[in-house]
């Protein structure tokens, strides 16, 4: 059992559809009152949905992962990818169920988290490896690497608020690619990529699994490039899994991968 | 208790982020209550990056740059002076006005923008509440911290006047500061840390605090010596933290009594007191601030 990365147990998660009076706006605060004097019976949640006043964003989500699997997350927006995965990186708590994580776990569930706008490139490098949990020495050692693999050597002196979006994607993804994670948690950040930067990330992210057995969970919408990479697949809609396909090697995290085969021979 | 779902010895309670390969992260619903000293302590780098972040950040863009840290007080003063010096001729027992208000500005500018600065910093910074997993009392420890190089250089600005104004200042005076200094930044802090986890829900935080700074601000003794308050309204000083604080500043520097330093002692104590029912608060509605802000 000492290669389990991840299990979680009936993980659910419910938001609130009733509006409370702190989240009206300025308009409907006015409407409400309005209301009120003139005698209607205008009731602060008659606003949001009569019928339904909550939402399971995920529900019964259990599994058990290995280390050393990449697994895709797929389903449509609001079938709940980034819910599941804010609960494991603990940014959320759950409102039913239990996991359990082992080892370091580095979420990278956003561009913008971590990078201010203001400060340049070389800055942002820093600031964002520290959030992501890494010291100022460490980010030191790999600075050249984390700028080499992003390639945007050019940028580094520049405000992050010029660069294009994908740019930062690329500094954003190589910064997480180099932190010592033993799970890894990844948005559908890398769609907005390059072909070339998601190749490289590809083989990143496969090699971090293969040599360091290192789990990988990514929400990816281009079914393609994810089943190049993954090991496993989680179905998600309406917030449950519908289906969990898993890969033929995941019973042996050190073998060989697919996908990693096909990348270098592609190579060669 | 049930068996730990992976067969190990789990960590108990709330999540805290585990060097690599060693330990169990264990997520659970209500996570029982705790102050986790230890997440704290592990994100403790954090704190100077942020500062450093802040203070990069603050003056970019800029043609002063730095200047603007100068700037600010010193016209500040010399309104303050035209205002309540020249036209109002408050009186100061003999202390030129500059000088006077100096000595009370800046702490309380200490106070003020700490307190301003902390309890924004959760809205300001939503996107490492959504997506990001860093200790979040460092967010409001970051805004109150930020304040202090302003402050040094209002120190240093206040030193430069002292010398031209030819007021001796010996040194065991800096030792003597340093309570009110823990005092300003205690209030600061407890503060601000309570209005920033308000703010994540209420938004109206940000349009009241800076009524509420300009309220106080006249309410304590900054532009006038704590004297002129009338003596049954003193023991309220006690309340004020503040009032302490400038009195003190004051006190030590230009050696002028003040009417507020006999309620040190009781204002630190309040305000400690605060300090941990703020702390208490944080704690508990830290858990939903990513589903709330």
């Amino acid at each position: 059992m000492s290669d389990l990365a991840i299990r979680a147990e009936n993980l659910g998660k419910r938001y609130p559809l009733k509006q409370f009076r702190g989240s009206l706006d300025f308009r409907e605060t006015l409407t409400c009152h309005c209301a009120r004097v003139f005698g209607a019976r205008h009731d602060l949640t008659m606003l949001a949905n009569p019928v339904r006043r909550e939402h399971w964003a995920l529900r019964q989500a259990s599994f058990e992962i290995r280390r050393g699997e990449v697994v895709a997350l797929l389903g449509h927006n609001g079938a709940g990818k980034t819910t599941l995965l804010r609960i494991l990186s603990c940014i959320t708590e759950p409102t039913e169920g239990c996991a359990e994580i082992r080892g370091r776990v580095v979420p990278l569930l956003d561009v913008g988290a971590g990078f201010h706008g203001q400060l340049t490139g070389t800055e942002n490098v820093y600031v964002h490896g520290a959030i992501l949990g890494m010291k100022k020495a460490e980010i030191g050692r790999k600075f050249e690497e984390i700028v080499t693999f992003a390639g945007v050597e050019r940028f580094l002196n520049l405000p992050i608020k010029r660069w294009s979006r994908g740019m930062c994607v690329r500094l954003a993804f190589a910064v997480a690619a180099l932190v010592e994670a033993d799970v890894l948690l990844v948005d559908e950040l890398l769609d907005g990529a390059d072909a070339e930067f998601r190749r490289k990330c590809l083989a990143r992210i496969l090699g971090g699994a293969v040599r360091e057995g290192r789990t990988v969970m990514l929400v990816s919408h281009d079914l393609a490039y994810a089943r190049q990479l993954r090991t496993r697949e989680m179905h998600f809609a309406g917030g449950r899994i519908v289906s969990d396909l898993q890969g033929i090697h995941q019973s042996n995290p050190g073998a060989r991968n697919p996908g990693l085969v096909a990348l270098e021979s592609g190579l060669k | 208790m049930r068996k730990t779902a992976m067969g190990l010895a789990a960590s108990q309670g709330r999540c805290v982020t585990e060097t690599a390969g060693t330990g169990v992260c264990r997520i659970t619903t209500n996570p029982p209550f705790s102050w986790a000293w230890s997440e704290l302590w592990k994100g403790r780098h954090l704190l100077g990056v942020f500062l450093w972040r802040d203070i990069k950040v603050r003056y970019k863009q800029t043609i002063l740059g730095l200047g603007w840290a100068v700037l600010q007080p010193a016209l500040g003063v010399a309104v303050f002076t035209l205002v309540f010096g020249r036209v109002a001729k408050v009186p100061t027992g003999g202390v030129p006005y500059p000088l006077f208000v100096l000595c009370g500005w800046a702490p309380w500018q200490l106070f003020a923008r700490g307190l301003m600065r902390s309890s924004n910093s959760l809205v300001e910074n939503q996107y490492l509440l959504t997506s990001a997993r860093v200790p979040r009392l460092m967010l409001p420890l970051t805004g109150v911290l930020s304040a202090v190089p302003d402050f040094a250089i209002e120190c240093l600005l206040l030193l430069i006047m002292m010398f031209g104004y030819r007021v001796r200042l010996a040194p065991e005076v800096v030792l003597r500061m340093v309570p009110f200094l823990v005092l300003a930044l205690a209030a600061s802090f407890a503060a601000g840390l309570f209005l920033s986890a308000v703010n994540v829900r209420y938004r109206d935080v940000g349009y009241t605090v800076p009524f509420f700074l300009q309220l106080l601000f006249f309410v304590t003794p900054v532009v006038y010596p704590g004297a002129l308050v009338p003596s049954r309204f003193r023991w309220l000083s006690g309340l004020n933290p503040m009032a302490n604080v400038v009195g003190g500043f004051r006190s030590v520097l230009l050696q002028s009594a003040d009417p507020a330093v006999g309620r040190l002692v009781d204002s630190l104590w309040i305000t400690l007191g605060f300090l941990g029912v703020a702390c208490l608060y944080f704690r508990r509605v830290e858990r939903s601030f990513a589903d709330v802000v």
